[in-house]
């Protein structure tokens, strides 16, 4: 009992010690400077932001890996809503109808996605529930019963 | 399996009343922060939209969109701020007014955030977005995570799940965390965990673990696998590398395998569920890709790409996925695109091309635009063996806070025969700065 006790106590003590060591700065809350379109970070970055090049063709499937490494990085550019927009708890409004001037965006709503999603849910369902198997799905109901 | 199948009940509701408590009072103290602070940001947009659009059934519907998104920060001079993230969205449907439910909205975030100047220390409290190795929930909770010594960080967060649940109850609480040892622009590991349960089931039990490597400028590894403890089983492994041995070339090669009785062992939706819970899915099933795809940049706006995917399933069969695209982006001035794509299953719906073609040409304040997208099966559904959509957009920037656009939809589906949609949008952005520089990107 006494072991466990000095371990509960012990922990936050570490942690404090461990945070109080590591002296990183913070990176930028804000971009230097503005930017439009889709990116190609490696216009400027040679270090490892350039990895995260918006115009790389594998960068939609690599975004997630991206997302929970530099969160901050995504957010000194990206507001919060540029998540919501897919990751949403309940949208009625595709990506693409939004944003449908935004035509070099990678958008997996494209043309009419009523009958395609027929094809797409039997190709990779999984693909599917990412945004959809919890959340954003109140109108599956409506044939899914 | 799923053992509380129940329909949605009052539960969002109080969760939403809550967070709208907490941000409320998070709201109070963070407007008194500006004129304290040192520098101070208040974005904001109003984004308003008209959809003029038909049911299956041919009823006219006019939906009004109003999404407003608020965010207000402050600086400090240690370098730390404090910061306030508000938006949601409502609708009035203009025509259709014979049911409850012409009517509705969402808080779709609604957090105060702080971030410290050291140890990307981030503390956040409200309705947000949470990514952290396997989880990529939406939570009302509290979220933390720092940086360590020796190259750790460390996030955890806990609160209750955001979801909707149409079939299924989707859990009263959700927690979880992420431990993750690094080194800068080398490599990341990191192990995470995720629980979601209610006072009479397991929901989820999740354990993952996702790498990044990056040990030379040209190569990057990137993925993560991830564990269902309920089930005993892998949920899912997806990796990707991407090469690129000159500067013009990226290639790129991926896999992914999901098991699928672990992988839809927890949704909220009959459209995912398993045979064995009332959905259509093979539990048996399992389905693994592979991936590969080439890229070339000639030209700094141009880029040239082949992509071919394989899509290999225990029980339904296998498809190819094969095509290519081209796409000449000049920022602020003119893009053009298009791509081709043949998909062979082994399965009669899994036979088609598809086509896409887009052109979009800003002049002066105004952008003009047309973009095209087919898909030919080979063998008709419902009679239908072309199904498209070709949409026509058009925008003015009538001054640098507010745009007004719109597009008219003409397609021809399997579901809707020679229809026509229209949308028209008007954005105004409302930004007030002092001494930050630089921006973000509402898209």
């Amino acid at each position: 009992m006494k072991s466990k006790l000095l371990i509960l106590l012990m922990m936050p003590l570490m942690a404090c010690v461990l945070f109080a060591c590591a002296n990183t700065n913070s990176g930028a809350r804000i971009h230097p400077e503005a930017v439009t379109g889709t990116p190609n970070c490696t216009e400027c970055h040679t270090d490892a932001y350039a990895a995260m090049n918006h115009q790389a063709v594998d960068f939609f499937k690599k975004h997630s890996i991206f997302a929970t490494n530099a969160r901050r990085s995504c957010n000194s550019c990206h507001a919060e809503s540029f998540c919501s927009d897919c990751h949403a708890h309940k949208e009625e409004l595709n990506p693409n109808v939004k944003y449908s001037e935004a035509v070099e965006r990678t958008m997996p709503h494209r043309g009419d996605y009523m009958s395609q999603h027929r094809i797409d849910g039997k190709m990779n369902p999984a693909s599917c529930a990412k945004c959809h198997g919890r959340q954003n799905n109140e109108r599956c109901v409506t044939c899914h019963k | 399996m799923i053992s509380h199948q129940e329909e949605g009940s009052g539960r969002e509701k109080c969760s939403l009343l809550r967070t709208a408590w907490v941000v409320l009072a998070a709201s109070s103290v963070m407007l008194a922060q500006p004129v304290l602070a040192a520098d101070y940001t208040i974005t904001g947009s109003s984004n308003t939209y008209l959809r003029m659009t038909r049911t299956i059934s041919k009823d006219d519907l006019y939906p009004l969109y109003e999404y407003l998104r608020f965010s207000v920060s402050t600086a400090e001079k240690d370098g730390s701020s404090v910061s306030l993230h508000l938006g949601a969205w409502g609708r009035l449907d203009l025509v259709d007014k014979s049911s409850d439910h012409y009517t509705d909205g969402d808080l779709q975030y609604g957090f105060l955030s702080y971030q410290g100047a050291k140890n990307n220390l981030v503390v956040n409290v409200g309705r947000q977005f949470v990514t952290e190795g396997v989880a990529a929930e939406r939570i009302d909770g509290l979220y933390a995570r720092s940086d360590f010594a020796a190259g750790f960080t460390a996030a955890a967060f806990v609160g209750q799940p955001v979801v909707t649940d149409p079939s299924y109850k989707g859990g009263d609480y959700i927690y979880g965390g992420r431990v993750a040892q690094g080194k800068a622009g080398l490599y990341t590991i990191g192990v995470s965990a995720l629980r979601n349960e209610s006072d009479v089931a397991r929901d989820r039990e999740e354990e993952g673990v996702d790498v990044w490597l990056h040990p030379v400028k040209q190569v990057d590894l990137t993925g993560r696998s991830s564990y269902n403890s309920i089930t005993s089983g892998w949920m899912e492994h997806a990796y990707t590398l991407s090469v690129a041995p000159i500067d013009q070339v990226t290639l790129s090669a991926d896999f992914s395998r999901i098991n699928y009785s672990d992988y839809f062992y927890n949704v909220t939706t009959t459209a995912f569920a398993l045979k064995n819970n009332g959905g259509a899915l093979d539990p048996n099933e399992e389905l693994t890709t592979y991936g590969a795809s080439a890229a070339w940049t000639p030209k700094k706006d141009l880029t040239v790409a082949a992509e071919y995917k394989k899509y290999d399933y225990e029980i339904q069969g296998s498809g190819d996925y094969v095509g290519g695209k081209v796409a000449w982006t000049a920022p602020g001035a003119l893009s053009l695109g298009g791509s081709v794509h043949r998909m062979i299953g082994d399965s009669e719906r899994l036979r088609y091309y598809d086509y896409r073609l887009y052109a979009l040409k800003k002049v002066g304040h105004a952008e003009l635009g047309l973009d095209f997208y087919n898909v030919i099966f080979d063998r008709p559904i419902d009679g239908v063996k072309s199904s498209f959509a070709l949409t026509g957009i058009a925008g003015y920037e009538v001054t640098e806070k507010l745009k007004v656009g719109g597009d008219v939809e003409y397609s021809q589906s399997p579901d809707f025969d020679r229809e026509w949609r229209a949308l028209v949008k008007v954005a105004y952005a409302f930004d007030m700065k002092t001494g930050e520089k630089g921006g973000k990107s509402e898209k």
